[in-house]
């Protein structure tokens, strides 16, 4: 197998390093086009950070950072062309950390805060102290 | 095949400026090797994920608690600076991926130019970085000489956390964001300096021919810790310096 012809690898869909098993080998021009689509997205963030979206320019950004993370896996680390226990071991790591993130925000938006941070939550307080605003408490 | 354990298998070099691999005798064949070390790996990548995950659950906690602390802290920071590491690493990452397709086509020169851009790319992420560090340092946003000493009770002051200019005293707990700044951003720059230093030992075998066509796994692995250095960073660049 060693005598194997691998000029071939210069193609988008060549292989070479047989003797290690077919490897995915990408070519020069789509590297440029993840790169070039990387910078301008890494544009687009900035531009997007410049305008007042409300609390969505953090989904913005998020979904931004996701999409160049996503080019970055797929194709700089090859990730599209690895093996399937591969992908599940790299992208389960992400399923794991969205139930860190998951658990620990809907902690935060469920939990009454006490001192200062009722600050924040002043109105969220007031429901839980006044529970007297009732019209109907006491006439039965 | 070795199955006897004693033979061991030999990936013949593709040139004479090329060494031959030897498979390292407890895999039976050269794939087993290859699969099972870019597995490890990957296992080892998923761990990265969940270190850095902890801190940006920190991030997002406390981004959600004090909004205005971290929108105030982040415009301390050089948004341009961070603009231009970010393209940095994203140079340096196409580097790297053309250094791994290099080895894999058997092209040296080409591996090790493209190596040599990458580390270039890392050492001016680490300069710039520097100099950021040096401009918050003078703010007393982190007072680096002060950063291991202990927390004053009585006063309940931080040591390292001056605000020379009073700009985060209107805000509550501005040493929080600088405190997350400082460490996803150091244990960033490790990573990066780390990076540095498997790209320039990959950079020894290659130039004494060990990556070719028959054997790049070394530079496939270094390459893909490379690429997760910049992953990391694709996300601290717009939470730190652009906090929405």
């Amino acid at each position: 197998m060693s005598a194997h012809d691998h000029s071939h690898g210069h193609d988008a869909h060549g292989h070479g390093g047989l003797q290690m098993g077919h490897h995915h080998i990408s070519s020069s021009a789509m590297f440029l086009n993840v790169l070039i689509a990387l910078l301008i997205l890494t544009g687009i963030t900035v531009g997007a950070s410049r305008v007042d979206f409300g609390p969505a320019n953090m989904l913005i950004a998020m979904a931004i950072a996701s999409v160049k993370a996503s080019l970055v896996i797929a194709f700089f680390m090859h990730v599209k062309w690895d093996t399937a226990i591969n992908k599940i071991v790299f992208l389960s790591s992400f399923l794991f950390l969205s139930l860190l993130f998951i658990f620990t925000l809907s902690d935060h938006a469920t939990r009454r805060l006490d001192g200062e941070l009722t600050v924040r939550h002043t109105n969220v307080q007031y429901q839980w102290t006044q529970p007297k605003a009732d019209p109907n408490h006491g006439k039965h | 095949m070795s199955h006897d354990g004693h033979h061991s298998v030999v990936i013949p070099a593709p040139g004479p400026e090329f060494v031959p691999h030897t498979v390292a005798h407890h895999f039976d064949t050269p794939v087993q090797e290859f699969q099972s070390a870019k597995l490890g790996f990957w296992l080892f990548l998923a761990t990265e994920i969940l270190l850095f995950g902890g801190l940006f659950a920190a991030y997002f906690y406390y981004h959600e608690v004090y909004p205005e602390t971290f929108r105030l802290g982040g415009q301390q920071l050089d948004w341009k600076l961070g603009a231009i590491n970010t393209t940095v690493l994203l140079l340096s990452s196409w580097t790297m991926a053309m250094g791994v397709r290099s080895a894999q086509t058997s092209q040296k020169q080409k591996t090790l130019m493209f190596c040599g851009l990458t580390v270039v790319g890392a050492l001016a992420f680490m300069v710039i970085k520097f100099f950021e560090y040096k401009a918050k340092h003078e703010h007393g946003f982190v007072v680096f000489s002060e950063l291991f000493a202990p927390y004053d009770q009585a006063t309940g002051s931080l040591a390292w956390f001056k605000d020379y200019d009073g700009v985060m005293a209107g805000v509550p707990h501005g040493h929080l964001f600088f405190a997350i700044y400082l460490t996803m951003t150091a244990i960033h720059g490790l990573h990066v300096i780390i990076g540095a230093g498997l790209i320039l030992w990959i950079m020894v075998g290659a130039a004494k021919g060990r990556f070719h066509n028959g054997y790049f796994l070394p530079v496939d692995l270094v390459g893909l810790y490379w690429h997760l250095v910049d992953l990391i960073w694709i996300f601290l660049f717009p939470l730190l310096y652009l906090v929405p």
